[in-house]
């Protein structure tokens, strides 16, 4: 690739594109839409580096692409793709450079943001009583910059913050969340799980980024669309050389996302899910599922918005110190419900039954939103390969030929 | 309605008092050492710490003087265990208060009726006292309690003083021995004996889910109406402030839209098996 | 000539509703019975050829065990009918019942009852009707108190 050779030059390779003199002429501002070459990542990394942000974004390692802090713009998955299917998730090689050409990596977000262990308070245990140690006092917050979020993702991240970030009780989660700060990547190539847009969380990145960008490669081009959303993103890519996107790149680049939109590997019913949900608790397809379902609770580790914890209250041998722990939990564990004795969702039926009317319907009710957005995680990491738009169709078909039967009946009936 | 009000962190509260009820079952008087946790409404819980062992969610059973508390606790496992186990002078931790409550002064001007079964009787109890200490809000106040057998009615010290406060007490026990002169049965068999008159009646009930199906239902044929009778729920809960997801049912978080709700809403849900 | 009205017997609980031919028959052969506190109605084991209407007071049903000790298998109250094993063979006593408190009651008289019932099966089947009423609901009450719901999780079947 060519590198960028000095500030004020360009040296763009057979491209129509005018262009506008270099970026200390023409600072990026909230709303506006800045071009950036691939080669300019480095500088990107570096800007960010410079404001204190630690990198995280994807990179392939161990048969996968997984979110990792990322050293430099290098540490990219370029080239790499994957393929993926109900049960399974295969890398390989594409046949371009991009470095965003993949999807519904086993991790997510909230691994950064809602960490799977966390110590919630230490006391010391003495004189019939206890006296709690500087409680969650963390040292200063690291700032992270999540390089790479998807829109689905992004929504996910939102999501969340409706249930985490809400009431007084979470304080960690919204110190964790306010030294964030977000780049998105729009989609142009959804994968073959992907349903974002029957979700209406993607292709496109909906508001919350401090920057957007839209991959295009084309033969030897490789450059970003950058759409700039807060003042947090102009501010970082000052010293990074970009320039005014034309409008012929902008609409390729929307354009791109647009058409992703039509090649979606599955849907969802556009509406009415959180109604099928609520009617369909004695729906014979339950039996269905938990045949297959192993209650692994895969789907809830590797969903972005999947939220459960349990916590923990640990000594030491001494019994002078005690610790409480939170650590993720899944309500597929047997034990998640236990009341008096016993699970109150004893059933694999109960509990794929819990997940799934939970995530589509009863969240709504809950924190106003619905739970699902579209990655299609859980259809691609569940090891029997249960699909969940495979299941709402099937809910729904039953639904609909238990209404032919009631109206049949009470029209028939003498 | 509820607030999530209180912080995350425990507060020390000194046990002052403790009462044997029965055989598993201790009442603690506790007053806070530091600051105490915001005032509680009847119906609301806590949040119980044994420390190095774990939290139980337990319903608030009464104040004490100095913004005390009166709470409730029947040894069933390792926590609650503890808790009966402490003596005056311990000092555990209190969370909350956290849900919503009883919600007694709506039935201001009615008849108030409290049915209660087993170690239910604890929750109802700050209902209990809240209404007497404004008896003539209220037209009759009627207590029916029901108990696995004398020994095991909690608060029986204090029925007199109910009574003499001016509500109507009447316990029934499932099984017992000669000399008991109270009744014998099931605590919806005391219900027809009430008299009661369903226009005006605003029922709560607090028990095993089974017992509180069966007096619903027993309500309800008498004509008292599903959004006037109250129910207070319980499943497994966690962190008291709805991010942990354990006391789901349903649409219901029950740590922030319970554990008291009305039977119309409740009606529906408990009829799934599984939820 | 009992004393006993129609117009009496319409007002308990357990007759509401029965035509007032119905209660008439009823009525004659009916006595109202006070009962003292401590006085026991009728003795397990013994020929069951009477029941009762309970006005007011409470009653205890029990059962006799080793040692001296009787155990309460139920009390019943006002508006209860006292007494099922008139109905059918062997038409003995299953518990005895002794009153808790001083009690009012209609007495009847099972020979003649069953009499009246055999020329009416009109008011044989008003009665059996409000006899299997109340069977029916001490049947579920009682199966209830079975589970033992107030015991500790662990002990019972059952769960929440």
């Amino acid at each position: 690739m060519q590198r960028w050779i000095r500030r004020g030059q360009e040296t763009y390779i057979g491209d129509e594109h005018p262009g506008e003199v270099g970026a200390v002429d023409n600072p990026a501002e909230p709303g506006s839409v800045r071009l950036m070459e691939a080669t300019a990542l480095d500088r990107l990394f570096a800007s960010l580096h410079d404001d204190g942000y630690i990198v995280i974004g994807p990179t392939a390692r161990d048969g996968a692409i997984v979110l990792d802090e990322l050293a430099a713009a290098s540490d990219l998955p370029f080239g790499w793709g994957v393929q993926l299917a109900p049960g399974g998730y295969h890398l390989r090689r594409r046949d371009d450079t991009a470095a965003f050409g993949h999807s519904a990596g086993p991790g997510s977000w909230k691994q950064f943001l809602h960490p799977p262990r966390e110590k919630l308070w230490s006391a010391r245990l003495a004189d019939g009583g206890f006296e709690i140690e500087q409680a969650g006092r963390e040292s200063r917050q690291p700032r992270l910059a999540f390089f790479g979020v998807r829109p689905c993702d992004l929504r996910a991240i939102q999501i969340q913050d409706q249930v985490l970030g809400r009431g007084s009780g979470n304080s960690r989660y919204a110190a964790r969340r306010a030294a964030v700060l977000i780049v998105a990547v729009n989609c142009t190539e959804p994968g073959e799980t992907c349903f974002c847009t029957s979700m209406g969380t993607g292709p496109a990145a909906g508001p919350g980024y401090d920057l957007a960008l839209t991959e295009l490669v084309s033969g030897e081009r490789h450059a970003f669309l950058v759409d700039v959303g807060t003042e947090a993103g102009a501010s970082v890519l000052a010293g990074v050389p970009h320039t005014p996107a034309g409008a012929a790149m902008i609409d390729r680049g929307r354009s791109a996302v647009a058409e992703a939109s039509q090649h979606m590997g599955r849907s969802m019913p556009a509406a009415g899910l959180r109604e099928l949900m609520a009617g369909s608790h004695d729906a014979d397809r339950w039996d269905d599922v938990a045949s297959r379902c192993l209650t692994c609770g895969n789907c809830t580790l590797a969903c972005p918005t999947c939220f459960c914890t349990s916590v923990e209250d640990v000594t030491d041998l001494s019994g002078d110190h005690a610790e409480r722990w939170q650590h993720w939990a899944s309500c597929f564990d047997l034990d998640f419900s236990y009341l008096h004795g016993g699970p109150v969702r004893a059933s694999a039926d109960s509990r794929y039954r819990q997940w799934l009317t939970h995530k589509l319907g009863t969240w709504h009710d809950q924190f106003g939103s619905s739970g699902c957005v579209g990655c299609g995680r859980c259809i691609v990491w569940c090891p029997v390969g249960i699909d969940i738009t495979e299941e709402v169709a099937a809910l729904q078909a039953e639904a609909q030929a238990n209404q032919i039967k009631n109206a049949e009946t009470k029209d028939g009936s003498p | 309605m509820s607030q999530v009000a209180a912080p995350v962190l425990p507060a020390r509260y000194q046990v002052v008092e403790r009462q044997e009820e029965t055989h598993d079952t201790v009442t603690l008087g506790l007053r806070p050492v530091d600051q105490p946790i915001p005032a509680y409404q009847p119906g609301q819980f806590t949040m119980l710490y044994a420390p190095g062992i774990g939290e139980v969610p337990i319903s608030i059973s009464g104040t004490g003087p100095d913004r005390g508390l009166v709470h409730t606790v029947r040894a069933v496992g390792a926590v609650t265990r503890a808790l009966c186990a402490c003596t005056p002078g311990r000092v555990i931790g209190v969370r909350g208060p956290y849900g919503t409550h009883w919600d007694v002064a709506s039935a201001a001007g009615n008849d108030l009726l409290i049915v209660a079964g087993g170690i239910g009787l604890a929750p109802l109890r700050g209902a209990l006292l809240s209404a007497l200490g404004r008896r003539k809000r209220y037209r009759r106040v009627v207590v029916l309690a029901g108990a696995r057998s004398p020994e095991e009615v909690v608060f029986a010290r204090e029925l007199d003083g109910w009574r003499d406060d001016g509500a109507e007490v009447a316990v029934t026990v499932d099984q017992a021995a000669a000399g008991w002169t109270g009744h014998v049965g099931v605590v919806t068999q005391l219900i027809g004996r009430a008299h009661l008159d369903a226009g005006q009646t605003t029922a709560l009930i607090c028990g095993p889910e089974v017992m509180m199906r069966i007096t619903a239902r027993e309500l309800r044929a008498l004509g008292i109406p599903a959004a006037r009778i109250r129910v207070s729920l319980e499943r497994n809960m966690q962190c008291g402030v709805a991010e942990c997801g354990h006391c789901q049912l349903g649409p219901l978080l029950l740590c922030r839209d319970g554990p008291v709700i009305s039977y119309e809403a409740a009606l529906p849900l408990l009829a799934i098996r599984e939820l | 000539m009992s004393g006993v009205t129609t117009a009496d017997l319409t007002e308990h609980a357990f007759l509401r509703g029965m035509a007032d031919g119905h209660l008439a028959v009823l009525a004659r052969d009916c006595w109202v019975v006070p009962v003292r506190q401590g006085h026991r109605l009728f003795t397990e084991g013994d020929t069951a050829r009477r029941f009762w209407l309970i006005r007011s007071g409470h009653v205890a049903l029990d059962v006799h065990a080793p040692g001296g000790r009787n155990l309460i298998v139920e009390t019943l109250g006002p508006g209860d009918l006292l007494g099922l094993s008139w109905l059918a063979p062997p038409y003995q006593w299953q518990f005895s019942a002794t009153a808790v408190q001083d009690t009012m009651t209609f007495e009847f008289n099972a020979d003649a009852v069953h009499e009246a019932c055999e020329s009416d099966a009109g008011l044989g089947y008003q009665l059996l009707r409000r006899v299997m009423s109340t069977a029916s609901s001490r049947l579920q009450a009682t199966r209830i108190r079975l589970l033992d719901i107030y015991a500790a999780a662990g002990t019972v079947h059952g769960g929440p």
